[in-house]
């Protein structure tokens, strides 16, 4: 192109008009602009597009200015390979970001006319310090926008699950990150069980914003699967993350109903979408640590409760044992000293009973004793003085007996002497006799009968006769 | 009692028994019932951290429904 504003052409004359051809025109263009702005500036604006053709390595920003959303300036411009490349390597060293559509950028350029392209500005260079500046002036506002709706620590409010075991993950399929977190949640070597599901999206650069945004919808439309989002940017080193800054995509997060961890992994700024997530782990592997680690405080404690129980118990039964068994002692020692104490007292009490008794024996046997004496002397004087009444008795009686015997003795003599009046021989002597029948003496003539023997007593001898008859006499007949 | 304790539950009623038995409020009349209990709990607990009964099918099925996300908002609230 350059090689074309050497030709020089002069216009010609048609009908007296003076007729410049195209070229001559622009080339005047040419030739004014490159006199007029001599030296390279340096420009602000916002590059809309970079448009990289990968195939030439050339880029053609689309550069525009805008007031209140309108456009209100707009320029092509080109930014040759070499140029980019080196644009691009200041970008990645300084901002972790490449050069990409939609920033601000301030750059040194020449105002360029082609005959053939037109007017555009030829980028040379451009500062990244001043896009850093402004990024960091984007996710400052990021930041003040979400803590002035007050939804800054949203998402950390929110309680996670004892165990998040339901994992919907945002990642992609085959990067480095996502293996590496599956790996240490799979093979965990306490074989916690996790349950996981990939939504698949671009976790880098500006598509990610959206790419994300998606998956966070559907994610929310079977969110009663899930206790637990966890965004996992893998390997890729850190270019590319001021899509985290992104206003819309950090809202999201901040509103989203379940805990949104994060693992994106890199080490520099830290990304507002990183500041306000539930948690936020420096890699995957970090992550997955942080579910695992969920785990174990709830494992742990219960491992612990399983060892407490048991050995409480044990020592339970084994206190109970211990006391059981002092008990038993002690009822022995004191059922032991019981008897002990009960055998002395028998044998106290035996022995003092043997001495009472004794005691008792001997005073009984003193008081019989003493009663057998009294009883003794008693008997002996009372004998004696029996014995003496008994002689006088004796004397009294013997003098009585002798009285009346010789009493008895005349009254006898004078019954003798009329005895002997009496004397049945006096009587037959004067004549009487006694007639007997049956040897009996005849006292009622009734018992004789005619015929009866009788035999009568007379004076010196005896008849026997017959009864020729009997009579009875009566009374008047006397 | 319930028989069919979700994690949280499990763990809590588990503590529990555990202090009980630290604080020796436990007689050993009761002992044998709350150790078979704890037992019990801590087999709830051990199966909860050692398995999940998620199906990826329904979430699918979900996934692809029509239904919006403020019908689902809806429905699960």
């Amino acid at each position: 192109m350059r090689q074309t504003s050497k030709i020089l052409t002069m216009p010609e004359i048609v009908n007296d008009k003076t007729v410049f051809s195209l070229l001559e025109v622009t080339k005047s263009i040419q030739k004014t602009l490159a006199d007029r702005y001599k030296s390279a500036y340096w420009v602000k604006a916002e590059m809309n597009k970079l448009n990289y053709y990968s195939h030439s390595g050339h880029c053609y920003p689309e550069l525009v200015e805008k007031a209140n959303g309108k456009v209100i300036a707009q320029i092509k411009s080109i930014l040759w390979k070499d140029d980019f490349i080196n644009v691009n390597n200041n970008f990645l060293n300084v901002l972790k970001e490449p050069l990409k559509d939609g920033i601000k950028i301030l750059f040194h350029a020449k105002i360029s006319f082609d005959p053939a392209y037109g007017l555009s500005l030829r980028i040379m260079d451009i500062d990244p310090g001043y896009t850093l500046g402004d990024l960091e002036k984007e996710k400052q506002e990021t930041i003040r926008r979400l803590k002035s709706e007050g939804i800054f620590d949203r998402n950390k409010t929110l309680q996670i699950p004892t165990l998040p075991k339901r994992i919907a993950i945002i990642s992609v399929e085959t990067s480095k990150g996502y293996a590496d977190f599956l790996k240490v949640l799979e093979t965990n070597s306490w074989s916690y069980k996790f349950f996981h599901f990939l939504f698949p999206s671009l976790l880098q650069g500006d598509r990610a914003t959206v790419s994300i945004k998606n998956q966070l919808k559907r994610i929310k439309k079977v969110r009663e699967h899930f206790d637990v989002v966890a965004i996992i940017r893998g390997g890729g080193g850190d270019i590319g993350l001021s899509c985290y800054n992104n206003y819309e995509l950090a809202r999201e997060i901040a509103l989203f109903p379940i805990p949104v961890i994060t693992g994106i992994g890199h080490v520099t700024n830290e990304t507002v979408v990183e500041m306000i997530s539930f948690s936020n782990a420096i890699t995957p592997t970090k992550i997955a640590e942080y579910l695992l680690q969920k785990f174990h405080n709830f494992s742990v404690p219960v491992q612990k409760a399983e060892a407490k129980i048991r050995d409480k118990s044990n020592r339970l039964l084994s206190d109970e044992k211990t006391k059981f068994g002092s008990e038993i002692k002690l009822f022995r020692s004191v059922t032991e000293n019981i008897l002990i104490s009960n055998r002395n007292q028998i044998k106290e009490n035996i022995n003092s009973l043997v001495q009472q008794t004794r005691f008792r024996f001997k005073n009984e046997k003193d008081y019989l004793r003493a009663g057998r004496d009294e009883i003794k002397k008693g008997t002996f004087k009372f004998g004696t003085s029996e014995k003496q009444k008994i002689t006088q008795f004796g004397l009294i009686m013997k003098k009585d007996v002798l009285f009346q015997i010789n009493q008895a003795k005349s009254a006898m003599n004078n019954i003798e002497k009329n005895i002997d009046n009496m004397n049945p021989e006096s009587v037959l002597k004067r004549g009487y006799s006694i007639t007997m029948s049956n040897g009996k003496a005849i006292k009622n003539v009734e018992d004789i009968k005619e015929g009866n023997a009788l035999e009568t007593i007379v004076f010196e001898g005896r008849i026997f006769s017959l009864v020729k008859s009997s009579k009875k006499q009566k009374n008047n007949e006397r | 009692m319930n028989d069919n304790p979700n994690y949280t539950e499990a763990f809590d009623e588990l503590q529990s028994i555990v202090s009980e038995i630290e604080q020796g409020e436990i007689s050993v009349d009761e002992l044998s019932e709350k150790v078979k209990r704890a037992a019990f709990l801590i087999k709830i607990c051990k199966q909860k951290l050692t398995s999940t009964e998620e199906d990826v099918d329904r979430i699918l099925r979900e996934l692809d429904s029509t239904t919006n996300e403020n019908d689902a908002q809806q429905n699960g609230s």
